[in-house]
């Protein structure tokens, strides 16, 4: 390590370096590097190198916060074109239940607008919205929209919306050095949590989830509520908190659990059509 | 002590009332005297600020001594924060939860779930704070009624709603990714309560705006800068909140009124 450089890595978080070194060792070793890495390493200048590659070291490059926007950008399209044919759909609604999803219908064409602005402020194209099938591709036979089917409409946007929930969570990790991108996404992310709770109240569920219970949705929705039943946090695990405040089952409702990317295309994949 | 006003209690009750208790906490505060007759000191033993809990001294809010919160120190500063706020939270569903026997079933269901849900929440960033860096905070919530289900439930929303703010301002000011998905994980938790709540005081409601009654009045969420809320939330406790080192930097959300 050049002098120049452990100076300025003596002004950053040891957790950083050790990312930063890791990172450096595999490119050193062959990894890929991208083009603007060589190039600032070409130039002989490490402050640059340092600043590129610490980003894609974190793994907060722009490239990989417009990615997250985009994968954002694809639930909301999910979610926004759910509730635009459930409103639209004759005799579906029942009367007094109308000003919520009409709510939520508004609030997903937003996120969607915003999210496209967002990409679009960032250089780069939102992606165009998919062909969806809201039957899951069979999961659920006949699902149209019918006059006759509320249970499955409610049943599949509690599914999208506690999905929503978990997927902005994953994603944070990816957005803590884009402070405007992160605080976006979280306000975004805490309205999708309201919307959950509504919709769960409305089936006559809790507004929170416990354990890893889908409750009596379809089994194929269990993805959506796997790991919900964790009690670690922070490193700690605090089931013990339980103890005189509703049990473990208070303590998996008190915190909602993130999805992995990979996770949430699993769950969502069936609803888009030509995805595998 | 003729200059020196006095208010004569004769009942527990009297500092249930609103107007018994504002005058005694403001006759307090100019050094006057209050005369407890005998009946008082008997039927109150020693529940100081007659919440129907014992301890805890009675103080407006901002009276105490100060609790600093010092963002030199980096992530635990805003885990103090947020454990302020679910201390106020935790407290005040507690009390909820004692007085609530008159409400309709389905609120006693909510309210007690808000009030594990807050309690956990403090007790799980008391353990991450260690004693190094705890205290305690003691509250005073006015003439709050908490036997009138719209006064509880008005109060209920305020706090969930700041605390959706809080979170969702806070996070930009994170270091550590562990803490950062600890504050994700807990605040979609108190929008599902913030959206619970609106709905028992208006149901199904599509309400929008600043105003709107809804469960989701907005499609984005406040996120509100940390001495925003402390000035919010300062109406609650007793002790004077106090943020030293507070970044200037504050990267507003979309609502941009934090």
């Amino acid at each position: 390590m050049t002098t120049q450089l452990k100076t300025l890595y003596d002004s950053i978080d040891p957790e950083i370096i050790e990312t930063v070194e890791t990172r450096s060792a595999e490119i050193a070793n062959g990894a890929s590097a991208s083009s603007k890495v060589m190039a600032a390493l070409a130039l002989g200048s490490v402050p640059i190198a340092l600043g590129v590659l610490s980003k894609e070291a974190y793994g907060q490059a722009p490239a990989d916060v417009v990615d997250v926007l985009q994968f954002a950008l694809l639930l909301e399209f999910l979610e926004a074109e759910f509730y635009n044919r459930g409103v639209a759909a004759a005799g579906l609604i029942p009367a007094e239940d109308r000003a919520i999803f009409t709510t939520i219908m508004a609030h997903e064409n937003v996120h969607v607008a915003a999210l496209q602005g967002l990409i679009t402020a960032k250089g780069q194209r939102p992606n165009a919205k998919p062909t969806f099938d809201y039957t899951g591709k069979g999961l659920l036979p006949g699902f149209n929209f019918g006059a006759t089917q509320y249970a499955t409409f409610l049943a599949l946007s509690q599914a999208f919306e506690d999905t929503g929930v978990r997927a902005y969570k994953g994603q944070a990790d990816r957005l803590i050095n884009d402070k405007p991108i992160l605080t976006a996404a979280l306000t975004i992310h805490s309205v999708e949590a309201r919307h959950a709770s509504e919709v769960r109240r409305l089936r006559g569920k809790k507004g929170w989830i416990t354990q890893n219970s889908r409750d009596d949705l379809p089994l194929f929705t269990q993805a959506v509520y796997q790991e919900e039943d964790n009690f670690t946090q922070a490193g700690l695990n605090v089931v013990a908190l339980g103890n005189g405040n509703g049990g473990s089952n208070a303590v998996t409702e008190a915190f909602d659990e993130p999805l992995t990317k990979q996770q949430v295309t699993f769950i969502v994949n069936p609803f888009i059509v030509g995805a595998p | 002590m003729s200059d020196k006003k006095t208010l004569v209690i004769s009942s527990a009750s009297q500092l249930l009332d609103g107007k018994t208790r504002r005058d005694f906490i403001r006759l307090m505060g100019v050094g006057g005297a209050a005369i407890f007759l005998p009946s008082v000191l008997t039927s109150c033993s020693d529940d100081d600020d007659n919440d129907g809990f014992d301890g805890g001294p009675i103080g407006p809010p901002n009276s105490g001594a100060p609790v600093v919160v010092d963002f030199a120190k980096g992530d635990i500063a805003i885990i103090q924060f947020a454990y302020a706020l679910e201390q106020l939270e935790a407290d005040f569903y507690t009390r909820v939860v004692a007085n609530m026997s008159g409400f309709p079933a389905a609120d006693q269901g909510i309210l007690g779930d808000l009030k594990n849900h807050e309690i956990i929440h403090r007790e799980a960033f008391k353990i991450i704070l260690t004693p190094a860096n705890d205290f305690t905070l003691n509250t005073n919530y006015g003439n709050l009624n908490f036997a009138d289900r719209t006064s509880v439930l008005a109060t209920a929303r305020t706090f969930e709603d700041l605390g959706v703010a809080a979170y969702n301002g806070a996070a930009q000011y994170i270091i550590n990714l562990n803490n950062l998905r600890l504050a994700g994980k807990i605040v979609s938790v108190e929008a599902r309560h913030a959206a619970a709540i609106r709905d028992l005081i208006a149901p199904k409601s599509g309400s929008q705006g600043d105003a709107g009654t809804s469960f989701a009045p907005k499609a984005f969420d406040d996120a509100f800068r940390p001495s925003k809320v402390a000035a919010a939330a300062q109406g609650f406790i007793v002790e004077r909140v106090t943020l030293n080192n507070a970044p200037a930097a504050f990267v507003q959300g979309p609502n941009n009124n934090g």
